[in-house]
């Protein structure tokens, strides 16, 4: 607002009469602080208030003022001040010297003690910053898992997932595995429940029959953790796994057959 | 030292121009901004002299506003025992100490008659607070001699004068008067600014 159209809105007088809520008193307080032409018209204003009130002044009953003497004085019983001796010059010179010395000493330990608390404090946030990293990545991994966790269950408790046990062969009569088939999806999941170690350069294999022929269902590792999910198939009347080179192959070598199961109908 | 240090700010303050006035209106011997400082310091002495100076002024308008000899004079002690307790509240870049006392004045007085006129109608119901209403206008409508003559009043065109006189002497506030005599807010500011540019003619404060 330009310091006239200011003026002119009266919000001086206002405020020399005691007008304004707190808000605005601070507001007239801040601009008057910066603008000295809104200053100096306050200043006339509240002078010409002064002078028009002094010259309707009344006087008050000469025992008002004495009654407001007596009272203060009840009020405050007489903070005596008590001067200080004046001693010889060089005893003050002795005294400040004292406690600048004093004084000196103390800053030191201050600086000296607050300088330690800053690098524990530095060292301890350090440590917390980390320890909040490690936490946050912990949480995410779990956070993975719990997901895994979840989509795991919703296939084992989905009835369009049939359930196929595969058991052992006589080459490893108490190796077991499931699998989780969805017919309308396609899908196909695999839960390991015992399979022996491999060796590093083999791999299991899992196998569908269909139409009497072993397709592909893709590798997996012994040591895989809650249902994999293998390629999807279509009329598959059983599955099988075998051991094969890395990385699987195009047909299967029987002779390594470790489980088997037929997929029930129904 | 520090009598120095106070006696230093009088003479830089009134180095600037715009408060070239200050001395000049601070007729007595001792400057406001020492009255303070010394007030600060719970001098006694000090507050008889701030008495001196301008107890009648407030009394002026504490009187007029409560219209009670005894009320009122109990307010004007509690008003300087206000400003004796609270100087320290008192901050000289806010405006004048004469206008801090008068703020301390004029609402303790409108309090005064809120808290008498509440307790009127705690006792007798509504019925009464509507009277005591009625009473404020019939007063307000009095001639400005009940308020005593004034001649920078006087000169004052009639609706200029009834805004000062209830502002001041009446214990209205500005919304109260805004809103019991119907008038908008805007122009009762207004009114008061042109008042106030005539007093300052009339008083020569340029």
């Amino acid at each position: 607002m330009k310091t006239e159209e200011y003026i002119s809105s009266g919000i001086l007088e206002a405020y020399a009469i005691g007008e304004l809520s707190p808000m605005e008193m601070a507001e007239v307080e801040k601009i008057i602080s910066v603008n000295p032409e809104l200053k100096a018209e306050l200043l006339r204003i509240e002078i010409a208030q002064e002078k028009f009130l002094s010259e309707l002044a009344v006087a008050p009953p000469a025992w008002v003022k004495d009654s407001l003497l007596k009272k203060i004085d009840q009020a405050a019983p007489k903070a005596k001040v008590i001067s200080m001796p004046v001693r010889d010059s060089i005893n003050i010179w002795k005294y400040s010297l004292a406690a600048s010395f004093a004084l000196m000493l103390m800053a030191s330990f201050m600086a000296y003690y607050y300088r330690n608390k800053w690098i524990e404090s530095e060292n301890s946030l350090a440590e917390l910053l980390a320890q909040n990293q490690r936490m946050a990545s912990e949480y995410n991994t779990v956070n993975q898992r719990l997901d895994k966790i979840e989509l795991d269950i919703k296939v084992v408790n989905n009835p369009d997932f049939k359930r196929t046990i595969m058991n052992g062969t006589a080459n490893a009569p108490s190796s077991m595995a499931y699998v989780y088939w969805n017919e309308t999806t396609k899908e196909v999941y695999l839960s390991i429940q015992n399979m022996k170690q491999l060796a590093q350069e083999n791999q299991y294999q899992l196998w569908a029959i269909v139409d009497g022929k072993p397709v592909d269902a893709g590798v997996f590792d012994s040591n895989a953790a809650g249902l994999l999910k293998m390629k999807d198939m279509t009329g598959a009347a059983a599955f099988a796994v075998t051991i094969e080179p890395r990385g699987g192959k195009t047909s299967p070598t029987l002779e390594t057959m470790q489980v088997i199961g037929n997929v029930v109908k129904g | 030292m520090f009598e120095y240090f106070l006696l230093q700010i009088p003479s830089n303050f009134n180095n600037f121009p715009h408060y070239s006035f200050v001395i000049e209106t601070t007729t007595s011997d001792i400057s406001e901004l020492q009255l303070v400082a010394r007030l600060r310091e719970k001098d006694k002495a000090a507050l008889e002299l701030l008495y001196n100076r301008y107890s009648g002024a407030l009394y002026g308008v504490i009187k007029r506003v409560v219209k009670n000899n005894d009320i009122a004079d109990e307010l004007l002690q509690d008003v300087f025992l206000k400003i004796w307790n609270r100087i320290d509240g008192y901050d000289a870049s806010k405006g004048r100490l004469f206008t801090w006392m008068l703020n301390v004045a004029r609402n303790q007085a409108i309090d005064k008659t809120r808290s008498r006129e509440i307790s009127k109608e705690s006792k007798t119901g509504g019925l009464e607070n509507l009277v005591g209403k009625v009473d404020k206008r019939e007063f307000s409508e009095q001639p400005v001699d009940s308020i005593g003559v004034s001649e920078s009043l006087l000169q004052l065109p009639e609706e200029q004068k009834f805004v000062v006189e209830h502002l001041y002497f009446k214990g209205y506030t500005q919304s109260e008067l805004a809103e019991e005599f119907n008038i908008p807010l805007g122009t009762i500011k207004t009114r008061l600014r042109i008042a106030m540019i005539q007093l300052r003619k009339f008083y020569q404060v340029n």
